[in-house]
């Protein structure tokens, strides 16, 4: 005899009785969830929404309508900076990984944004004439380049930027702080000059021979770029909201993935990590293995935006990749709040809309008024320059902080700061730091883990004294 | 052979241009370990300001006569030292004076906020495109007067030596011998210890970014005599190139920013003259990424190295 419940059988008043009963409860799990993780519900509701009446509010059909806009043309975002939003927001989320959870400052995040859109520029364009290779992609074969699907070019583009990533980590893992912020910055710089400058390369060696091979199109980049095609329908720039919609789905993917690595031990360990990188050694976390992770994993993302942006614009160049750009994705996160996704999220979003609707709009507003006025978009780095300053000084946690890191970023760990007597080989404070700060968090395990460590530091002190508590409690 | 010294020649030029920059960036990270990003740009302000005094304020031109001309590049090297001074002390007040307890990162961030704040207010004021002065040394070939015509010393590589040789000297002179360099060098060994022995660290700290903004202003003059032309992201690559001296040398060594100046003078005129110049840059960041990677404390060595 089975256990198995009989299926309930609904006449049309039940099903309608169900209906209005699951509506009932949508408010109140939706209370639930805005009481338990307010941020992550108001953008995750604002993002959805939008995302549903986008095609309404959309410029293009909505302005023929409407004759109070035409009246006040306010600030609305065109399709293609929307599309610019999904970029930088999943750019956010990957640096956010390297420099959010990891704590490894990367100034030259930009070099894997360039290594995903050349990856596409090479592998989904008739760049290489010479050869011919179709796979699954809806070109007439036999069309000269090598044209693969976007759907395999994304994983492609994952697979270089995380191993450039791990290339760049790999040699910098004993660097630390701002020593290792400048060689990334190195690195974002030599990047794009390589692909400026292999425009005429001549290569003699076994069976490759090159003579004058323009690799990479040099000061003119690459173009034209395939598109992205799903089922015959392209989503370039020239297809407007369809585009828009393939980078939501983009970053919502980014978003999952991102959250899970946060969630994970891997991603305990980033955090660890960052809080105190010989107390989490002592704890057993590989710090080779979980820097060289966070490089890699924080590339990848970069490296599906770079696909995406050569892919949706139809051409790359190197100068895209400027140290600038990298910036960009930088102030995104800190505005944000740095070690936040949701938060990064909303900083990318907010700084495109700023830095592509917002200035210009503001720069014709101010022009109507008076032509002589300086143009507001032309100086937008000075905008973000005083933001920066700004922020370090007022808001080093960002609008949107993770708990955890705003209270890292008010108190510095010991021996870090200027005018702190603690030296690095102060255990006993350093594990007391790292249990303050995790406690902010949920995770039992990490808290459990941390206060082993401080046990066993405290015991290794031969002392069963409290050690003093957190930085200022040091002489 | 001829071209090889020639190449030399305009690569300890470069150099010593380079060295005023680098000490900047040496002095600040010895003192508070802070890469100060907005040096390289205030580098720049120095030139654009030596570019309004010569030809807007003082019109000086090749025809100046030479007393005159003398008199009137001194008190223009003595205003931008002086301005750019000003601001540098007033970038450390504003900008990371108050994140003196933060995390290590958080001035380094502003401080890139700043050199961006420095480059756009360069951009509003003059605009995108290069500015140029005349050139206003007489074109010479100081070698000529030996006999010697198939290599060139011109009367601008003769004159920044001039001027940056002495600066060099006497900021090592300052440091070593004087009683604030002494306050200067125990605030960079330990900040806490020199505050109980009576230092004000504060102060210390502020007196070195005058020094250092002053260098810079000096450089700023001497690149816009020496290349006649400045342009508002002037700063970015300078100020890179510079940085990898200090770090080459060992940073917050003196003689060893200026060694690494010259090391760095030379790679760039070699790899302009003999490589490409476009590929330069990439040269230059490689032998940093290098340095940091497996030499960190440089050529001549620094006390701070476990710290890097």
């Amino acid at each position: 005899m089975t256990t198995q419940t009989k299926p309930v059988e609904r006449g049309f008043g039940g099903w309608v009785g169900f209906l209005v009963d699951s509506l009932v409860a949508i408010p109140g799990a939706y209370a639930h969830a805005f009481r338990r993780r307010p941020v992550r519900t108001v953008v995750l509701t604002v993002l959805v929404i939008f995302g549903l009446i986008y095609p309404v509010l959309n410029k293009e059909f909505f302005q023929p309508y409407n004759r109070l806009s035409n009246a006040f043309p306010l600030p609305f975002p065109e399709d293609a900076v929307v599309t610019f939003m999904m970029i930088f927001a999943i750019m956010a989320i990957g640096l956010n990984i390297v420099a959010g959870f990891a704590g490894l400052l990367d100034l030259g995040y930009v070099a894997f944004y360039a290594f995903g859109a050349y990856t596409a520029a090479f592998l989904a364009s008739p760049h290489f004439g010479s050869v011919s290779i179709v796979l699954f992609s809806e070109t007439i074969p036999g069309f000269p380049g090598i044209h693969l699907p976007f759907w395999m070019l994304v994983p492609i583009a994952m697979a270089v930027a995380a191993a450039f990533g791990a290339l760049l980590g790999a040699p910098t893992l004993r660097l630390r702080g701002d020593y290792l912020a400048i060689v990334t910055l190195g690195f974002g710089e030599i990047v794009p000059v390589i692909f400026k400058n292999l425009a005429s390369v001549t290569f003699d060696l076994g069976p490759i021979h090159l003579v004058n091979a323009n690799l990479t199109g040099g000061n003119l980049g690459i173009n034209p770029i395939d598109p992205p095609i799903f089922f015959g329908i392209r989503f370039g720039s020239s297809s407007g909201i369809a585009a828009v919609y393939l980078g939501m789905i983009l970053l919502a993917g980014a978003i999952i993935i991102a959250r899970n690595l946060e969630r994970s031990r891997m991603g305990r360990a980033w955090m660890a990590i960052r809080e105190d990188e010989i107390a989490a050694e002592m704890m057993g976390v590989n710090p080779v293995r979980t820097k060289l992770l966070a490089f890699a994993l924080g590339a990848s993302f970069a490296g599906v935006a770079g696909v995406f942006q050569a892919s949706y614009q139809g051409l790359t160049t190197s100068d895209f990749f400027t140290f600038a750009t990298s910036i960009l994705v930088l102030i995104m996160i800190i505005l944000g709040g740095i070690g936040n996704i949701w938060g990064v999220i909303v900083g990318a979003i907010t700084l495109v809309f700023v830095d592509k609707t917002f200035l210009p709009y503001l720069g014709q507003r101010m022009a109507a008024i008076n032509s002589d006025l300086p143009n507001p978009s032309q100086f937008n780095f000075l905008i973000f320059g005083v933001l920066l300053v700004i922020m370090m000084r007022f808001r080093p946690e960002g609008f949107i902080p993770s708990r955890q890191r705003a209270a890292e970023l008010r108190h510095a760990p010991p021996g870090q700061a200027i005018g702190s007597a603690a030296t690095m080989g102060d255990a006993a404070v350093a594990a007391e730091n790292l249990a303050d700060t995790i406690a902010a968090s949920q995770e039992e395990e990490v808290l459990a883990e941390a206060a082993a460590v401080e046990e066993e530091t405290a015991a290794a002190d031969g002392t069963s004294e409290t050690p003093p508590r957190g930085p200022e409690g040091q002489p | 052979m001829d071209q090889v010294i020639q190449t030399i020649i305009i690569g300890l030029s470069n150099g010593l241009i380079f060295a005023l920059v680098a000490l900047g960036y040496t002095l600040v990270y010895g003192i508070i370990e802070l890469i100060n990003f907005a040096h390289g740009d205030l580098f720049m302000l120095g030139s654009f300001i030596a570019f309004v005094l010569i030809s807007l304020v003082f019109h000086i031109n090749a025809d100046t006569g030479l007393p005159m001309m003398i008199g009137v590049i001194l008190v223009v090297i003595a205003i931008t030292m002086l301005a750019t001074a000003t601001i540098n002390a007033s970038i450390e007040r504003v900008a990371y004076r108050p994140l003196r307890n933060a995390p290590k990162l958080a001035p380094l961030i502003s401080a890139i906020g700043m050199s961006f704040v420095l480059q756009n207010i360069a951009l509003l004021i003059f605009g995108p495109a290069n500015k140029s002065v005349d050139a206003i040394l007489p074109p010479v070939n100081v070698l000529s007067s030996f006999g010697i015509s198939t290599i060139t010393i011109s009367s601008e590589q003769v004159f920044v030596a001039i001027v940056t040789i002495p600066l060099l000297v006497g900021l090592t002179w300052f440091v070593s011998k004087t009683r604030q360099g002494k306050a200067m060098r125990a605030t960079a060994q330990d900040p806490d210890t020199a505050g109980l022995m009576g230092v004000d660290v504060n102060r210390t700290i502020a007196i070195t970014f005058l020094i250092g903004g002053a260098l810079a202003g000096a450089a700023g003059v001497v690149q816009i005599l020496y290349n006649n032309t400045t342009v508002w992201n002037l700063g970015f690559r300078f100020g890179l190139n510079s940085f990898t001296s200090a770090v080459l040398g060992g940073i917050g060594n003196l003689q060893g920013a200026v060694l690494g100046a010259m090391i760095l003078g030379l790679i760039n005129a070699f790899s302009d003259r003999y490589i490409a110049a476009n590929w330069t840059n990439a040269i230059v960041f490689g032998v940093l990424i290098a340095i940091l990677v497996f030499k960190p404390t440089g050529l001549l060595g620094q006390q701070l190295a476990d710290r890097a």
